[in-house]
């Protein structure tokens, strides 16, 4: 599309080198009028910097491949883009850019003949070696590789009906938006410019590492004088350097002897490691039918060791990714949420550690009191209290006149069973400072351990509550049915299987006579069976919520974005969360700089690019999401409707709670011959020829010659 | 009388307008003096809040007995803390200093005062009532809201938040190709139908309501909606937007 209107775009980094020198604007050209600034070359001459840049002089000694750069940065070579501060008898091209510093302003003030109107978009360069960068969409901190219906392909009998409601909606809001599309009038077609701003972003991103690599090799094309050093200023440098030259030479051994011996065992261990992962994971994940659940589904212990493997069979992984990064770019910006991943995963990992030996150290020296605890919490809650609140039911609860001789009966039971299961526990109490002594020892390898275990240890030790429940729940519903059946048959009525739907039917005298008997004596039998029911509910409820008390604490340890927080705090530049933009007042800026006016000058708009930090909200997006379906699981109609009838309320499925932890693994570990390969592409480490690519500016030569001499000692 | 009803302002070039709809009126010297005097008075009263709630701490049975006379304490700090004593020399206070200073605003007047609430009330009562009252302290005045519409680059919606510790305003910026089309829409809320900006994003399920917090009226809209299609694309020959005036295209 030709460009109707003159409008120039210049994008002008605020912090480079501000002089009053002449000096060459070199940077990215995306079309005729819309130019990305790199840096500014003082005292040289533009014909010979547009030569350079064809030429690749200007990039020369780069520490990576060239290519990348422009197939990045989307353009084939850098240009001259216009003059700076530049004497107004020299001969330039009509579409360079005229600019003029001057020291009370950071902002530019550009002219150029062509166009009839500038904005100046102004920003700040991110700085690639601290791993700063802009980014249109905000990074995505969790791995978004797979799909969440994979996750419950497997043993979704009880799958929740909200899911089905959601993918139904989905589709719904799918439809919405193509017909909405159809609704638009007009269809503008993207100009140039609109396209180009996600190159520009990555031409930004690029903006230090280029400008640094231009200045260093300006001297390459200037006319700066190239002096080399004298014979005596040689000896005071060899005198000064002499014992880096020593450290260096000793490092360069040991990189060339004791590093790939130390590295080749290193791999043979981190194998043998993954190859006992594999087992155990085998074990934990075998199901004896493709629908039963697996070890992890039913315990979280299991579960938690289970996510501590896969995370050990993916750090090498990562840890293969994030080496491979050293060898590009650093303003490659794409492995930047993979290093905050894998280094979140490991400072979680190694504070559950931390956490979990001042846990353990506890929970060992006072292993005798915490048991004498466990034991009399168990005695005085699961049974006791049990036990009391039966005989309680067995009287009248409440004023409540209950059918004493059913009452009587039910109570007898659930007490022999609590009897026997009190026994039971009575015989398990010898064993439980060995048990807790053996959790406080497993916490040496995490607090999510302990934690883990005493949620199935909960779990086991409460079994007979969870039996009751079940128990009475199947008594209750199974009296409801009859009820409901009876009161159809009451009204004369009947429920037809073949139709699905209640249709009239002459019942007999005999049949109506026994039948209302049976209702009238099943509807007074029910309020004794409904006040056990809700004793036994009430219990599994409270059970319930310890377990997910125990399930946060799981995945607090297990997920929090601790490092990404930790960034946020310390350079809320490393994560952005997008770019917004600062329109700046710029009426009295013609007024100020009367000299500036005196060609003519196009209206030009000051903008500001900022990046905006990621949102706390979107860090802590993954909790949301599992708050919100914990939620619909469990604060739903259905679940209530369920309470009700006695149904039973299936729990949450483990793998929909715990898709929070997964969302930091892949759907598919790598296989051991993966790593094999991915360990053994590993780049040997390199010599130490270049330390520092971008020293300090002001002893770049200091570096290169030192390193020259490194080498030619060890030659010799 | 120190908010408006919402009015509109733009600023910027043809290239680059920002339009802003806010309930600051324009700044004279008695609004400045008001805001000033309403932020002091925010300050003072939000101190207090956190004195109230400092007293109920101490008289709570987790925190330290409220402190007794001067020469008791003297005595105290020698005893339990000797190394706050040695580093009494740098700048930062130390804990006997900061004690003394609570113990001194626990004493004064309106110490005395807020000590006698939290004896008089609950716990349970006044802790949430003085957390819901620090939040009132925080909430911004004036609700502001902006649209900016940079031609080749996108547009870009921003509103502050309800309480000033939220930072500044939460802002959206839709990058010009994924910007669909920029409509009027009516809807109803409550028993009146409204009228509203809206960018529909390309890809996106959800439209970016422009202006979501005071909704101004239909003629603003209107007028803003013209001015971002005059902004935002270059208008083809012989045509303008701003002429258009049945609103069609």
């Amino acid at each position: 599309m030709p460009e109707h209107d003159g409008l120039m775009r210049v994008f002008w980094p605020v912090d480079i080198a501000r002089s009053d020198l002449p000096g060459v604007i070199v940077g990215w050209r995306n079309s005729g009028s819309d130019f990305v600034v790199v840096t500014v070359l003082d005292h040289v001459d533009p014909k010979s910097v547009e030569n350079a840049l064809k030429t690749d002089i200007l990039l020369r000694n780069a520490p990576h491949s060239r290519p990348r750069i422009f197939e990045i940065c989307g353009q084939s070579s850098m240009h001259v883009l216009g003059l700076i501060n530049a004497t107004p008898n020299i001969e330039y091209d009509p579409s360079w850019v005229r600019a003029t510093t001057n020291a009370a302003d950071r902002v530019p003030i550009l002219t150029c003949p062509k166009a009839s109107s500038i904005q100046i978009i102004l920003f700040e360069r991110p700085i690639p070696l601290r791993m700063q960068y802009i980014s249109l969409d905000p990074i995505v901190l969790s791995l978004a590789d797979k799909d969440d219906t994979s996750l419950y392909s497997v043993y979704d009998g009880a799958k929740a009906e909200g899911e089905r409601l959601d993918k139904k909606n989905k589709e719904k809001n799918v439809e919405l938006v193509e017909k909405r599309t159809g609704h638009m009038v007009l269809k503008h077609a993207p100009s140039k410019k609109n396209r180009a701003l996600a190159r520009i972003v990555n031409q930004i991103n690029w903006t230090w590492e280029l400008e640094h690599l231009l200045q260093k090799n300006v001297a390459l094309i200037g006319t700066r004088p190239k002096r080399t050093l004298s014979v005596s200023e040689r000896v005071v440098e060899h005198a000064t350097t002499m014992r880096d030259h020593v450290i260096l030479w000793v490092w360069d051994m040991i990189v060339l002897y004791a590093f790939p011996i130390i590295r080749t065992a290193f791999v043979f261990a981190l194998l043998a490691h993954r190859l006992a992962a594999e087992v155990l994971l085998l074990i934990l994940e075998w199901r004896a039918r493709p629908n039963s659940p697996a070890l992890k589904d039913i315990s979280a212990t299991a579960q938690q060791v289970e996510i501590r493997l896969q995370q050990f069979c993916y750090w090498p992984m990562q840890y293969v990714k994030l080496r491979l990064r050293k060898n590009d770019w650093e303003s490659v910006t794409t492995s930047h949420p993979d290093y905050i991943r894998f280094y979140n995963s490991l400072w979680l990992v190694a504070n559950d550690v931390i956490i979990g030996i001042a846990l353990g150290s506890y929970i060992i020296d006072n292993a005798d009191w915490v048991a004498d605890t466990i034991n009399m919490l168990l005695g005085q809650y699961t049974i006791n209290a049990l036990q009391s609140s039966i005989s309680w039911l067995m009287g009248w609860p409440a004023g409540l006149k209950l059918n004493s001789e059913l009452a009587l009966f039910l109570g007898d039971l659930f007490l022999w069973v609590i009897d026997y299961w009190a026994s039971c526990i009575q015989k398990l109490q010898p064993l439980l400072p060995r048990i807790v002594w053996f959790i406080g020892f497993s916490s040496f390898a995490g607090a999510s351990l302990p934690i883990a275990l005493f949620s199935d240890l909960l779990s086991m030790l409460t079994v007979h509550i969870y039996s009751f429940y079940l128990a009475s729940a199947r008594i209750f519903h199974w009296q409801l049915t009859i009820l409901l059946s009876l009161f159809q048959l009451f009204q004369g009525k009947k429920y037809n299987v073949l139709r699905n739907r209640v249709d009239s039917c002459d019942y007999d005298l005999d049949q109506l006579l026994v039948g209302t008997i049976l209702f009238t004596l099943l509807f007074f039998l029910l309020p004794t069976v409904i006040v056990f029911y809700l004793n036994f509910a009430l219990a599994r409820m409270v059970i319930i919520t310890f377990k997910a008390v125990f399930d946060t604490m799981l995945s607090c340890l297990n997920h929090f974005p601790l490092f990404a927080l930790m960034l946020r705090t310390k350079d809320p530049r490393r994560l952005p969360g997008g770019i917004r933009f600062e329109l700046r007042d710029t009426q009295n800026r013609h007024i100020i700089n009367p000299k500036a006016t005196t060609h003519f000058q196009s209206p030009t708009s000051v903008i500001i690019l900022k990046p905006t930090p990621l949102k706390f909200r979107a860090m802590f997006h993954q909790y949301f999401q599992m708050g919100s379906r914990i939620r619909k699981h469990y604060l739903s109609p259905r679940v209530l409707f369920c309470l009700v009838t006695g149904r039973f309320v299936p729990p949450i499925h483990r793998q929909n709670l715990y898709s929070l932890q997964y969302s930091m693994l892949p759907a598919r570990r790598a296989g051991i011959m993966e790593m094999w390969e991915a360990l053994n592409s590993l780049p040997a480490k390199k010599r130490p020829v270049k330390l520092h690519p971008y020293g300090v500016t002001t002893n770049v030569n200091m570096n290169g010659r030192r390193h020259m001499n490194g080498r030619t000692t060890r030659e010799l | 009388m120190l908010t408006t009803a919402p009015y509109l302002r733009t600023r910027g070039a043809p290239d680059a307008r920002e339009f802003i709809i806010s309930t600051l009126p324009p700044l004279t010297i008695p609004l400045r003096i008001a805001l000033y005097t309403l932020h002091l008075l925010r300050v003072v009263l939000g101190l207090g809040v956190l004195l109230l709630l400092y007293s109920i701490w101490t008289l709570s049975p987790y925190g330290s007995p409220p402190p007794p006379a001067t020469g008791y304490r003297i005595t105290s700090e020698r005893s339990t803390c000797p190394a706050y004593t040695s580093t009494s020399s740098l700048p930062l206070p130390s804990k006997a200093q900061i004690q003394d200073f609570l113990a001194a605003a626990l004493s004064s007047v309106p110490g005395r005062l807020c000590t006698h609430i939290a004896k008089a009330a609950p716990a349970w009562i006044l802790v949430p009532a003085a957390v819901a009252w620090l939040y009132t302290l925080t909430l911004r005045i004036h609700t502001e809201e902006r649209l900016l519409v940079l031609r080749g680059l996108g547009v870009q919606a921003s509103s502050t938040k309800d309480t000033l510790l939220g930072g500044g305003a939460t802002t959206r910026f839709i990058p010009a190709d994924k910007i669909q089309d920029v409509v009027i829409n009516e809807a109803f809320r409550g028993f009146r139908p409204i009228s509203y900006l809206v960018v529909v994003v390309e890809g996106e399920a959800d439209v970016v309501v422009v202006f979501p917090k005071l909704l101004p009226h239909k003629r603003v809209v209107e007028q803003v909606w013209r001015g971002v299609k005059d902004c935002l694309y270059e208008r083809p020959r012989g045509r303008n937007w701003a002429l258009d005036a049945d609103g069609k295209v």
